[in-house]
């Protein structure tokens, strides 16, 4: 079938513009977007870059936007995005600095960010004759995690990097989930683990938009995974200050009085010592109260003691 | 000029623990990959990796195993070695953190391969390459061994008779550098993209091998190349691991009726078996997955990967199947620590041949080879670069590469394309040096190769720039697969008799008198010369 | 049409407006809500599951006393309820949780409780046919850019689980339409806030908020709507700080759901009570009043 491909281009060597350069192809109807692209670049255009290796939808290496969607090249299928005419759009997943064409920095994008979870095991026992004894039960997640490709698929999806390039993204606390949830470290390992996961720009700064949920080509659910170590974060007690006393603000209110206090969550945040800190809230709370929309007393409600008694109880379960 | 103990090109498996085990050994450790670790080849290997870790198991069994599939060509030290040293290695990947599968006693749990006698192989769901592979890169990063990944090697640099370096090409800045050596470990995998179809990555393009033919290693049984008995195969190729049939998987026909019986066949008999029932007019073979208890949570790997290229649901119809070229177990003839003949030249994985395959490779020894020679290798060549004498490496080299890239990326179109002569050479590679061969095939393949060999010399690449210029590193790829096509064609040619991989319609039979022996192709004057090695006992 | 209301913690107090804006129209449109007082709060993402997971499970027994299923006005209440109420599906984890915590209250959740978001009861229970013959009011004229936020379309197996409902995936865009005012696209209109951040990253958090809110402007818009007041209390309440972080003037009203149906059902700004936004709503009363 001819299909008509548009592809972006950026050559560093001339002037690092980008435009689009479009080619008609030829290819059979069972096709994917990759086999386009060598054509192209094997009959028409040897100058176009675009990164691919097994060609097999196992590597990782040759995620794009396609029509604006991020996939792997090697396994979508021509036929199933030009159900809506005939043009392929071929771009680079966002939220990345581009080098050439559809190749971008992966250093920058996946690598240096994987790096800073310190991905490796150093155990003591590392020469020990024989094998760690873990039941398949505890194996089983952190095998199915460790398929991630660190492709950057959900990176790309990330709602937080477009406004903060420095934050680790999903995909690197995918890594770190790896490891915080592996059996085979324990103890003080563990709390080494969190602490790097909760690092700046690291767990707390994800806004939990589940948007890289739906991104991951291997259905990890990163997204999700982020909220599962906040959840163990929160049980070995948060490392990050400032958010550990905004979530014991959080709880306490709830167990108070049933609901949230949200004033005193505010202060209590920032610190009620954090001079500066609270100071900062002061032109927000003016401009609330000229509106008539700061809260009013915080009223304990009717059911809050069974509330706390709930709390409390789930408390004591860790 | 950067300069290193050890410099390691290739960033698969074999690679990383070989840039592992020198650096624990006490050396400077560097290693040149023309693709980042994670996609290299290594992470297709879905199977597993053999180790002798039952209790109804041993090294010996193991090695018996192996000597066994290898038809007579194995080496034995180097699969004494593999068999020894097997279990320490999969243990300490389990200690170091592969998530291995786990029998009901937490143990590492393990399966069977295909008609593997025994159940030896353990396993990370089916995607154990990928995982092994994901591991070994978090030790390498723990090591913090520089890795300069995408640069391609343009050459080896050889002085007074030893290698001391190699030259590489920067895919991101479009530099070309020297790096010096005490020992370089050749880790680039194999040749099987010099076949269509094939299941190897991209990037398997025999470079390591052409590098030390180049240096004058001669390459060894070449002509072995093992073909995967089920590979869904049409513009794309899917492999789904032979530990389906072990796991209660049936070959059909198009009437749903069992056609090939997988019990007790070597992998080389089950992919002829596959292929002749293909041809006997029943309509194409199919792997029925169906029978397979748990199926998708057993391989979610070929659920996912049959999903994606063929569009099929295993667990709804069976997947039309056929043998597929898939592992090479030829290469740089190198003993069981990986030395080649060449001084400070060491070869280990794929591109080596040690001797450990013999004519049949086992399945699930791939990866055991990749990390329990990875890790001899390395500690050979730090040791050995701890030996070797002050090295010298001149900037002429990286100079005279350079001009030979200027060379190559100085024409434009002449009609001819890169691709075509790869597609030509896949298909004469598939059909006359495929599952079954004759000398007529093997013949009109000889000379299908020498003209291809021609058009590839004609041909120019239009892309002057050195950023990221795939079509320039697809030229030279493309002349490494033709001058190893060629070795393949000689060596399949020259060794007239039927041997594990290597079956001749035309010579059916095993001949130990004459051929007990290893082909061995050297170059001489730019021309394979064919010479045989006796097996070592 | 009858719901066990649960208006969560920010309606009851950053954003009253919200709070009596959805009564008034409820009322308008015969829905019937009878609110949950003794509840608590969901924990809204910032309690662990291990704590909010009970705490929930409690409000849902209270509904399925009651007979009723919940209707939210909150996108982040409805969010952390379709998630908790997902896994209290599994009978196993939901008796663990009756043993634990509820059966001392003499309470005992059998799973059966519908949540629902105000938007969907719009579109899935009241029906389209209904609400446009309410239509006092058509807001013409009026450029609205909707912005969903996270938490009512994702995560999409639980908030958007079958293809019945999958129109919730264009409801505010619909409801825009419907109401007869004009939508103003934004690339954003599915992406985060930046209100979950705010405590771990200010900066980013503010960020979000002048991209959504520049870009809305930037296109046309006269407004933004929203039906989470959480999105609101940042994309209005912080606004200000976004623009002084920027250094450009933004100036985008930010209207919540109920509050933009109350003024195609008749309702007057002041009942609406628009006066109570950070950013002030005038170019929307403006046009509005034009309108009668």
């Amino acid at each position: 079938m001819e299909v008509t491909y548009k592809v972006h281009r950026e050559d560093p060597e001339n002037g690092g513009e980008s435009s689009f350069s479009t080619y008609q192809v030829d290819l059979p109807e069972d096709a994917t977007v990759l086999d386009g692209l060598q054509k192209i670049r094997d009959e028409q255009d040897d100058t176009l870059a675009f990164r691919a290796s097994c060609c097999q939808g196992t590597c990782g290496e040759c995620a794009v936007r396609i029509n604006w969607r991020a996939q792997f090249t090697c396994t979508t299928k021509i036929a199933d995005v030009t159900k809506k005419g005939p043009e392929i759009l071929c771009a680079p997943v966002r939220n990345i600095p581009v080098i050439k064409d559809l190749v971008f920095d992966m250093d920058k994008f996946t690598w240096d960010k994987m790096a800073a979870m310190k991905p490796w095991m150093e155990p003591e026992d590392e020469f020990a004759p024989t094998e760690n004894l873990i039941p398949e039960s505890e194996m089983a997640d952190v095998r199915k995690t460790m398929s991630c490709y660190q492709c950057g698929l959900c990176d790309e999806g990330c709602a937080v990097l477009p406004v903060d390039f420095d934050f680790l993204g999903p995909g690197a606390m995918v890594k770190g989930y790896r490891f915080v949830m592996d059996p085979r470290e324990t103890g003080a390992r563990k709390e080494e683990r969190l602490a790097v996961v909760e690092q700046p720009k690291g767990l707390w700064d994800c806004v939990h938009c589940y948007e890289a949920n739906g991104k991951c080509a291997r259905g990890l659910e990163p997204s999700s995974k982020i909220m599962e170590m906040r959840d163990v974060s929160f049980k070995h007690g948060i490392k990050n200050e400032k958010v550990a006393r905004h979530h014991n603000s959080f709880i306490n209110s709830v167990k108070q009085t049933g609901w949230l206090d949200e004033r005193k969550l505010v202060m209590e945040t920032e610190g009620l010592t954090n001079i500066g800190g609270l100071m900062k809230l002061v032109p927000t709370a003016v401009r609330a109260m000229t509106r008539g929309k700061m809260p009013g007393r915080h009223e304990k409600r009717p059911g809050a003691d069974q509330i706390k008694r709930i709390i409390e109880k789930a408390e004591e379960s860790k | 000029m950067p300069e290193y103990d050890v410099l390691v090109i290739g960033g698969g498996a074999a690679g990383l623990r070989a840039a592992i085990a020198a650096k624990r050994a006490g050396a400077s450790v560097a290693l040149l990959s023309k693709v980042h670790p994670l996609r290299t080849n290594s992470a297709l290997s879905p199977g597993g990796i053999n180790a002798p870790l039952g209790s109804d198991d041993s090294v010996q069994k193991f090695a018996d195993d192996i000597m066994n599939a290898g038809d007579g060509l194995c080496n034995s030290e180097a699969v004494n070695a593999l068999a020894a040293e097997a279990a320490r290695e999969v243990v300490w990947l389990e200690r170091v953190g592969v998530p291995f599968n786990r029998d009901a006693d937490g143990r590492i749990d393990r399966r069977a391969l295909g008609s593997g006698s025994v159940e030896r192989a353990a396993y990370a769901d089916d995607r154990t390459g990928h995982t092994v592979l994901h591991v070994l890169h978090e030790q390498f990063q723990r090591y913090d061994i520089p890795c300069f990944k995408e640069w391609f090697v343009t050459s080896l640099i050889q002085d007074a008779g030893a290698c001391t370096g190699a030259v590489a090409l920067d895919h991101r800045s479009g530099r070309i550098e020297s790096f010096s050596a005490g020992a370089v470990i050749l880790a680039t995998g194999g040749f099987i993209q010099a076949y269509r179809p094939c299941t190897a990555a991209v990037g398997t393009t025999g470079d390591g091998l052409a590098l030390g033919y180049d240096m004058g290693v001669g390459l060894a049984d070449m002509e072995m190349v093992q073909f995967h008995p089920t590979v869904y195969n049409a513009t794309r190729t899917a492999l789904i691991s032979e530990a389906t049939l072990s796991a209660g998987a049936r070959l059909v026909n198009a009437a749903g009726d069992t056609v090939v019986d997988a019990a007790g066949l070597s992998r080389a008999q089950l992919a002829a078996a596959v292929d002749k029932a293909g041809r006997n007019g029943g309509g194409p073979v199919s792997l029925d997955l169906r029978p397979v208890e748990n199926l998708t949570s057993r391989f979610p790997g070929a659920a996912e990967v049959v999903r994606l290229m063929a569009g099929l649901d295993i667990t709804q119809v069976p997947v039309p199947v056929q043998p597929v070229a898939h592992r090479a177990m030829g290469g740089l003839d190198a003993n069981a620590s990986g030395e080649t003949s060449v001084a400070g030249l060491f070869a280990v994985g794929e591109c080596a041949h040690s001797g450990v395959h013999g004519a049949g490779r086992m399945p699930g020894n791939t990866l055991t080879e990749a990390v329990v020679f990875g890790k001899r290798v390395g500690e050979a060549a730090a040791a050995h670069a701890k030996s070797a004498g002050a090295r010298s490496a001149s900037t002429d080299q990286a100079a005279r590469d350079g001009g030979r890239l200027a060379e190559i990326t100085s024409g434009g179109s002449s009609g001819d394309t890169m691709g075509t002569i790869h597609r030509e050479l896949g298909e004469v590679m598939h059909a006359n040096l495929g599952v079954t061969r004759s000398d007529a095939g093997l013949t009109e393949a000889q000379e299908k190769i020498r003209t291809l060999r021609e058009r590839h010399g004609k041909l120019r690449v239009g892309n002057k720039s050195r950023i990221f210029n795939y079509a320039l590193t697809s030229y030279i790829e493309l002349g490494n697969m033709l001058k190893l096509a060629e070795a393949v064609a000689l060596a399949a040619r020259g060794r007239n008799e039927s041997r594990g991989a290597h079956l001749r319609s035309d010579f059916p039979e095993r001949d130990d008198t004459s051929w007990k022996a290893h082909t061995v192709v050297h170059q001489q004057d730019g021309a394979p010369k064919l010479d045989r090695k006796a097996v070592s006992a | 049409m009858k719901y066990a209301f649960y208006p969560g913690c920010v309606a009851k107090g950053g954003c009253p407006e919200l709070y009596t804006a959805a009564v008034k129209v409820a009322e308008k449109l015969d829905i019937e809500l009878e609110e949950m007082s003794d509840v608590a709060c969901t924990g809204a993402g910032c309690m662990p599951t291990h704590l909010s997971d009970p705490i929930n499970a409690r409000t849902f027994a209270k509904a399925e006393q009651m007979g009723l299923p919940i209707m939210t006005i909150c996108s982040t209440c409805q969010g952390v309820f379709s998630q908790a109420n997902h896994r209290l599906q599994d009978a196993e984890y939901r008796e663990e949780i009756n043993r634990e915590y509820l059966a001392e209250e003499g309470l005992s959740y059998q799973g059966t409780t519908e949540v629902k978001h105000m938007l969907w009861v719009l579109f899935e229970d009241l029906g389209v046919d209904k609400l446009k013959s309410l239509i006092q009011r058509p807001l013409e004229g009026l450029k609205v850019s909707p912005f969903y936020g996270c938490f009512l379309r994702r995560p999409g197996p639980i908030m958007v689980p079958t293809k019945e409902v999958g129109g919730r995936r264009g409801y505010l865009e619909d409801l825009t339409q419907l109401l007869g005012a004009e939508n103003v696209d934004i690339s954003g209109k599915t992406k985060c806030c930046g209100f979950p951040v705010l405590t771990a990253n200010e900066e980013s958090s503010l960020g979000m908020v002048a991209k959504h809110a520049g870009e809305s402007k930037q296109n046309g818009a006269d407004c933004m709507v929203t039906p989470c007041p959480l999105c609101h209390l940042n994309l209005d309440g912080n606004q200000p700080r976004a623009e002084s972080l920027k250094g450009e003037k933004i100036n985008l009203p930010i209207i919540h759901l109920p509050q933009l149906l109350g003024l195609a059902l008749g309702f007057d700004a002041d009942e609406m009570q628009l006066g109570k936004h950070i950013v002030s709503t005038k170019a929307v009363n403006d046009k509005v009043d034009m309108l009668t």
